[in-house]
């Protein structure tokens, strides 16, 4: 827990960074090593959204048009698995990284050549999945749940797509230890754990469920590469094993991994709408003890993901019945940022733009979810497109509006320049718009009974794919604007002083912006901290 | 290499229990997620013997 800390006694407050290539392959600073999980992250963003396009430029019109259906299936697999693991996660980790010491009044991460290890990891593992495109048999197919015995078909790809797992596993695992270790080591005096920003929270429980489930995912892909290489028969009926036995623990990952990549952003909706709305959060605690029964249900709801495989009645009662659960917590969520807006002088600059959008299309995404726990229901819905539009509005206006939110959030706070906030509301204004002309069409295209993952589909369902394409085109090229706006906003711009925002509260608008190369070198006083504990 | 980081310098006398508390705490996480690594691969590989 946290005690006073003497940092001052063991620095000099020199900005002593290393210069050139050393900077950063040796990285041990967190905002460096952020901003590398972040530049990663946005490269990772654009290769699966080229596939993304890929994928949609496919099914613009019915019948075979560019790709053989292998590829196609290379596709959607790698968009899944780069989109999640190489793109979504690393930013969360990269916003943790420049946030979390800042927010809690510590100098750095606990174990910054841990932090480095945990980030150079990544290049490699990315490295080698996207290197399986160019192998015999082509890269890995089977869709990212990797399900046996169709996975275990895969070709010369399947040891790089089962190493490249492990690496990520390794890197977010290293992470999370680092992340919670922080948290419960670091904190300034006076930075209690109900004085903690939303971010920091939101991150702390998040890391715990990674640390949980990662190594779930490792074991499982473990079992698959000893299957196919060792004669192992863990998932081979043929030799006594059970198929059905990887897709409970697959999904036992798999389910909590869902909200690993949304609980951050509940975090970051959390800092934006108080600092727009200029009140502080509705219902601070509820908020905290909400995100933490969210955690906890996402261990017991996993065969949601999998009723059509046949199970006794009991667990499907129970699987639906958990599942729904989730919304009360969810909804009290909703309900809170809504609460702080209420009577607020709201105004509408960038991130607020984007949490709002959140609050709104990630509520629709969340409407589908219950949709889809209903278990007749999902027998209708199962490998629809119906599923690809419901986690879809999770992930897109969910994790990655979350994400756009708080680097439009704390960019400013970065490079100490406001960055271009007309072509901002361009960016966020193109964003939702195209997002929904891209996702919501798939609902009507899933009700209708389109399969997910075809190349090719019956001519009845080309209006709406037509119209989902278009979506997709303008949503990918309008993310162009996105690293523009940074790029510009880090060459330079108007000067802002420790708070980029007139509302913002929290310790890291006490620190100059840009920061300092060592964050707090000395502890933030009690005052400062409660100041920024505005809840 | 020379570390870059405050943390990493000669630490001051009362900097000795954070760090062990950070290394303990951090090995029990480390041994948490290898325990669960495993225990999956024996479940499973338990069920496989019924």
């Amino acid at each position: 827990m946290a005690e006073p800390l003497s940092y001052a006694a063991s620095h000099d407050d020199h900005d002593h960074k290393p210069h050139g290539w050393r900077r950063w392959v040796y990285a041990t600073n967190h905002k460096d090593i952020g901003t590398m999980y972040l530049i990663f992250a946005c490269t990772m963003f654009f290769i699966g959204g080229g596939m993304a396009m890929l994928i949609r430029l496919e099914l613009f019109k019915p019948g075979l048009q560019f790709f053989d259906p292998q590829f196609f299936n290379s596709m959607t697999t790698m968009h899944a698995l780069i989109m999640i693991f190489g793109a979504v996660m690393p930013a969360w980790t990269g916003l943790a990284n420049w946030m979390v010491p800042m927010q809690i009044g510590a100098p750095d991460m606990a174990l910054p050549r841990l932090n480095n290890f945990s980030f150079w990891i990544l290049p490699f593992a990315f490295t080698l999945l996207l290197s399986s495109l160019f192998v015999p048999g082509g890269a890995p197919a089977g869709g990212w749940t990797m399900y046996p015995p169709l996975v275990l078909q895969t070709g010369a790809s399947f040891p790089m797509l089962v190493f490249s797992i492990h690496l990520m596993g390794a890197s977010s695992i290293l992470g999370a230890i680092n992340i919670v270790v922080t948290i419960m080591n670091m904190r300034a005096p006076g930075m209690t754990l109900l004085r903690m920003p939303l971010f920091v929270w939101t991150w702390l429980i998040t890391a715990y469920l990674l640390i949980a489930v990662m190594p779930v995912l490792a074991g499982a892909v473990t079992m698959l590469l000893t299957d196919h290489f060792f004669g192992t028969t863990f998932f081979t009926a043929a030799g006594g094993g059970d198929p059905v036995m990887f897709q409970h623990i697959f999904w036992f990952f798999g389910h909590p991994e869902v909200y690993i990549l949304i609980l951050p952003a509940f975090g970051i909706v959390s800092e934006v709408i108080p600092t727009f709305s200029r009140k502080p959060l509705f219902g601070y605690e509820a908020m905290v003890y909400a995100v933490a029964s969210i955690a906890f249900l996402s261990f017991i709801v996993w065969a949601h993901h999998m009723f059509t495989v046949g199970m006794p009645l009991a667990a499907q009662l129970f699987f639906m019945l958990s599942t729904m659960l989730i919304a009360v917590p969810t909804g009290v969520k909703v309900f809170n940022w809504t609460a702080t807006m209420w009577k607020g002088s709201l105004s509408f600059e960038p991130p607020m733009l984007f949490a709002l959008a959140f609050l709104f299309l990630f509520s629709i995404g969340g409407f589908s979810g219950l949709m889809l726990a209903m278990v007749p229901a999902d027998y209708q819905y199962q490998d629809t497109y119906f599923v690809v539009a419901h986690f879809h509005y999770v992930l897109v206006p969910g994790s990655i509006f979350g994400i756009m939110a708080g680097v439009y959030y704390w960019l400013p706070k970065w490079t100490g320049h406001m960055y271009d906030l007309k072509l901002a509301t361009w960016h966020f204004w193109l964003s939702a718009i195209f997002v929904n002309v891209l996702f919501f069409p798939q609902h009507f295209l899933g009700l209708a009974g389109m399969p997910r993952r075809i190349p090719d589909y019956a001519v009845q369902f080309t209006d709406w794919n037509m119209v989902s394409s278009l979506g997709g085109f303008g949503f990918g090229l309008s993310q162009l604007l996105f690293p523009y706006i940074i790029w510009k906003c880090v060459r330079g711009g108007q000067r802002i002083g420790n708070k980029a925002w007139e509302g913002a509260h929290g310790l890291e608008w006490e620190l100059p912006s840009p920061p300092p190369f060592h964050s707090w070198t000395t502890p933030p006083s009690d005052a400062v901290i409660a100041r920024g504990a505005a809840h | 290499m020379q570390p870059h980081t405050s943390s990493a310098r000669a630490a001051p006398p009362d900097e000795g229990p954070r760090r062990r508390r950070v290394r303990r705490s951090a090995l029990l996480f480390a041994l948490i997620a290898a325990a669960f690594y495993f225990a999956f691969i024996v479940m499973t590989l338990v069920r496989g013997w019924k």
